[in-house]
């Protein structure tokens, strides 16, 4: 023991010192299954499995941090003992890590140069060991000769046998009981947990695959036919570090029957999104579609509720950040297109997939403008902004008066519509729509909604400026896109353009919003392509907004192409988004040093969700 | 033709330089990588000739040639034939890990474990990685193996009643006369200890598969054919498989069941009875069944092929006439035998 001393102080104190009473446990433990081959030895086996490789990987640590042999089976006496023993234990030998943590501390034992007896030994004894390991043939001799009889190698036979193995276990699974009356009487589900229980070790074997899937996917109608945790949590690591591959059904299991696992990637998707801000949100539909998160969702309201509840806490500590907010957005119309696609009945779910959500809101939002005829869509929109703005009233009523529990209840309810409202924003984009041809006497519900979503909260009151402003940037854009005449009118654009860049000083209304309603007016309006072109070109010019202007042009395109009810004359359409994006294109190869400070001066203020450092050219910041 | 058997012969020479030769010392991963290209390559050949015997012969005449030469240079040597090349992999390995000379080096991209696994039976696989994908394989067997041990036949024996189904067939469609395929069988059998008990378990999986093609059948029919010809292995099945096993044969082919039926009798009919231990027994040179197993047998099969009771004791009964028909037990195995049946 004291040599051990002197050791680990010229450790690193990051590594925990090394514990010879620990090497006797584990010793003891591989000896125990060893002399035994019954299913509770096989079953503690698996319970310690991950154990055991963190304590190889801290062996090898240690081993390498030592120069020769013979000082390591000096300071571990048992250690080749143990290691011996674990050659033949087949739980660590077929899992991955544990083969590998096994041969690298092999070769920690193994000396280039001996440079004594032990050394000469230790090298013999490997050698003979894995020669063993590879070759030896005692269990299956009569087998083997047969085998080659008929040209079949070992090698060759191993594998067609354990794919037999395979073969015969997913049939067994197939037959899974119905009965969920008498639970004394044995049924075949017994089995099903331990199967899964040996396949602890057999998760990155490409062989196990699809027995791993059936296990996965079984109907589990009996109370037995459990699966164990143990090997819920070896497939979860694996397959959250890549080492394997899993089918898409069996992946959506996986995450239906373990928390963690599907905690772990929805917190990787998000991770991954709003560090990559680069991505079109073509891109963006496609990665989300890749990591068969809506699919699972679609399947189970249980996977949903918990993607969900992710997805607000990152709202709600990201203070409703741009990215988040169409991360969200696009989240939700993939999730309720897989659901259509599976053709769940709507009003009956409803209410279990969005529980916290204000019943009345549920039905009126989550209806897609497609499925309600044009021109019921203005009074449906009046409607919801309506009751929006009687809930919000509410919350502030409460505010005055009234008890802490009821004012906390009035901003909870506020939030949850604010956040359907975010993953329903196809009503948010017709609004945008329909205040391009709206008359003036109309704008007022339209305005207040878009104002309610980017600015739900009425911090200091600034809601009524909010709307104010909102109405003026209407206003502006109406008169210039309505005039048909050059040279345009340039205190409108002047104003506009004020409006777009935000001064610190005073609370204004998100650029992003304002953008985005320029950019439905040179779409939609009926004016020439060449005017709306240059208005388009000149505020986003002046403004500095060139690439975000860009980013609102492709999400528009993509909404069209995947719900054409916005416009009965998509092909006209497309073919002005397509010269509106040439515009601005070429506009940004010629950039303009006055509008990159702009644009500088806004991006500095931007915060992202993950990292702080990058600068999402497609993001706004969100001025409340 | 004749580059084939140089690179025979060459391949027999890189068997011996691997397992008896210091000069592995000096290879490398591409040596390493080339040499079990050359094996696969002779196993290839295995396969691709061992149902054509005229080459199969000149083959094992060169590798002969080749061993007289070998064994002249290696000490150690041991001859290989045209049977060992279809597993010249696993000689190459074998002889390299036995081989003190062997680079440690060489051992560590045999024994890799970080590579992904390529299952493919292409002639581009990596060597890295070899035989962690052995160890991988046979590990995991051991591990579900407690699970499938339910069956009276295990994943095993299945794959070798498959395996041999495989090669019957490739041998019947090819040769147009039978003795070939018969002199295969007969070949299996003297394998060597314990091969003919092995081999029986091998060839009731192989008569028990279910999915089989039409090919299959025609092997089935050969396989039952051949054991109705060969008495000595038809009795080691019926003493040494399990009942159940037995009685699956007879409910899947009639042939076998009138071949079980008659095994049956035969034991019957040579045996004495001893009046020291009371009993109906077989001759002491012989001794694999009692007279009660045997009535279990009897009754076995009733139990599963009812149809055959009344066929059965009526020949019992026939063979009990000619005796005598005495009711007086001791006298006639026959009587004794009915009497047992009918209790």
């Amino acid at each position: 023991m004291s040599q051990l001393q002197p050791q680990n102080q010229l450790q690193q104190t990051s590594e925990p010192p090394l514990n010879v009473q620990e090497l006797q446990f584990w010793l003891d433990k591989a000896a125990a299954w060893g002399q035994a081959d019954s299913p509770d030895t096989r079953k503690d086996t698996c319970l310690h499995l991950s154990r055991l490789k963190d304590y190889l990987q801290l062996l090898l640590t240690h081993m390498n941090n030592m120069s020769s042999t013979t000082e390591r089976m000096k300071t571990l006496p048992l250690l080749g003992q143990f290691l011996g023993r674990l050659c033949w234990n087949p739980y660590v030998t077929a899992d991955a890590t544990g083969r590998r943590l096994l041969l690298q501390c092999l070769w920690g034992l193994y000396s280039e140069h001996p440079g004594n007896a032990l050394e000469r030994k230790a090298n013999q004894w490997i050698r003979k060991v894995l020669c063993q390991l590879a070759t030896e043939e005692d269990d299956d001799a009569a087998a083997l000769a047969l085998m080659k009889r008929m040209g079949v190698s070992p090698k060759e036979y191993h594998l067609k046998v354990l794919k037999m193995m395979v073969a015969l276990l997913q049939e067994n699974i197939g037959k899974s009981c119905r009965s969920l009356v008498d639970l004394n009487q044995r049924c075949s589900c017994d089995n099903i947990r331990a199967t899964s229980e040996a396949c602890v070790p057999l998760v990155t074997c490409p062989e196990a695959a699809l027995l791993i899937g059936a296990l996965l996917q079984q109907p589990m109608t009996c109370v037995r036919a459990a699966l164990s945790q143990d090997f819920l949590d070896a497939l979860s690591s694996a397959y959250s570090s890549q080492c394997i591959s899993l089918e898409e059904q069996a992946v959506v299991s996986l995450w239906y029957h373990n928390l963690s696992s599907l905690e772990d990637a929805v917190l990787s998707l998000l991770e991954c999104v709003l560090t990559n801000t680069g991505s079109t949100p073509q891109e963006l539909k496609q990665q989300l579609a890749q990591s068969l998160l809506p699919k699972a969702c679609a399947q189970h309201c249980s996977i949903f509720l918990v993607a969900n509840d992710i997805f607000r806490s990152f709202l709600k500590q990201t203070e409703g950040n741009e990215s988040v907010k169409y991360l969200i957005q696009t989240f939700s119309s993939c999730f309720l297109r897989e659901l259509a696609r599976l053709q769940h009945k709507t009003s009956g779910s409803w209410k279990a997939l969005f529980p916290q959500s204000p019943q009345s809101l549920l039905v009126p939002l989550l209806t897609r403008p497609s499925e309600m005829p044009r021109e019921a869509w203005k009074h449906h929109l009046n409607w919801l902004s309506g009751s929006l703005q009687t809930l919000t009233e509410e919350e502030e009523e409460g505010d005055g008066d009234g008890s802490r529990s009821t004012r906390l209840e009035g901003h909870h309810k506020v939030f949850e519509a604010w956040f359907l409202l975010i993953q329903c924003a196809h009503w948010v984009q017709v609004a945008v729509w329909l205040l391009v041809t709206s008359d003036p006497e109309d704008c007022g519900p339209l305005l207040w909604l878009l104002t309610f979503y980017h600015h739900p909260t009425n911090r200091g009151h600034h809601r009524a400026s909010q709307l104010v402003h909102a109405k003026e940037a209407w206003d502006h854009l109406h008169s210039l896109y309505s005039v048909s005449s050059c040279p345009l009118p340039v205190d409108r654009l002047q104003s506009l353009v004020t409006l777009l860049s935000p001064q610190p000083e005073r609370p204004s209304l998100s650029p992003l919003f304002i953008l985005n309603l320029l950019v439905n007016f040179a779409v939609f309006f009926q004016q020439s392509l060449s005017g709306s072109a240059e208005i388009l070109q000149t505020v986003v010019n002046r403004s500095g907004l060139v690439n975000e202007a860009a980013c609102v042009l492709r999400s528009l395109e993509l909404r069209l192409n995947e719900d054409s009810c916005l416009s009965s004359d998509t092909n006209r359409v497309h073919l002005r988004i397509n010269a509106l994006q040439n515009t601005l294109t070429h506009m940004h190869a010629a950039s303009d040093p006055a509008g990159n400070q702009a644009h500088a001066h806004i991006n500095a203020q931007n915060q992202t969700a993950v990292s702080s450092s990058s600068t999402p050219p497609g993001s706004l910041q969100n001025d409340k | 033709m004749e580059a084939v058997l140089k690179n025979l012969s060459s391949t027999a020479e890189l068997l011996a330089v691997a397992s008896q030769s210091g000069a592995v010392a000096q290879w490398d991963k591409q040596t390493l990588s080339r040499a079990f290209h050359w094996a696969r390559y002779c196993e290839h050949i295995s396969s691709r000739f061992h149902n054509n015997s005229a080459i199969k012969g000149i083959m094992e005449k060169q590798l002969q040639f080749t061993n007289q030469s070998l064994r002249a240079a290696f000490p150690g040597y041991t001859d290989i034939s045209f049977s060992d090349l279809s597993c010249c992999q696993h000689l190459l390995l074998v002889g390299l890990l036995k081989n003190p000379e062997l680079p440690i080096s060489i051992m560590k991209i045999l024994f890799d474990t970080t590579s992904p696994v390529n299952n493919q039976q292409s002639d581009y696989q990596d060597v890295t990685g070899f035989c962690s994908h052995i160890i991988q394989c046979k590990s995991a067997r051991k591990v579900l193996s407690p699970l499938t041990d339910l069956s009276a036949v295990g994943a095993d024996v299945e794959v070798q009643g498959a395996m041999l189904m495989e090669r019957l067939a490739a041998l019947l469609s090819q040769e147009s006369e039978a003795c070939r395929t018969e002199h295969f069988l007969d070949s299996v059998l003297q394998g060597g200890e314990g091969a003919a008990g092995h081999f029986c378990l091998v060839i009731a999986a192989a008569l028990l598969t279910t999915k089989i093609s039409a090919a299959q059948t025609a092997s089935q029919g050969f396989l039952l054919d051949w054991l109705q010809k060969k008495h000595s292995v038809l009795q080691l099945m019926c003493s040494a498989l399990p009942t159940t096993l037995l009685i699956d044969l007879a409910k899947g082919h009639l042939q076998f069941r009138a071949a079980y039926c008659d095994v049956l009798k035969k034991w019957a009919s040579d045996m004495e009875y001893s009046m020291s231990e009371g009993e109906w027994v077989q001759p002491s040179t012989n001794r694999t069944v009692s007279f009660k197993r045997l009535t279990e047998h009897f009754l076995a099969l009733f139990e599963s092929c009812p149809s055959l009771r009344e066929d059965v004791e009526n020949d019992l009964n026939a063979l009990n006439i000619s005796d005598g028909d005495f009711d007086v037990k001791g006298l006639s195995v026959w009587g004794d035998l009915l009497s047992a049946l009918n209790k």
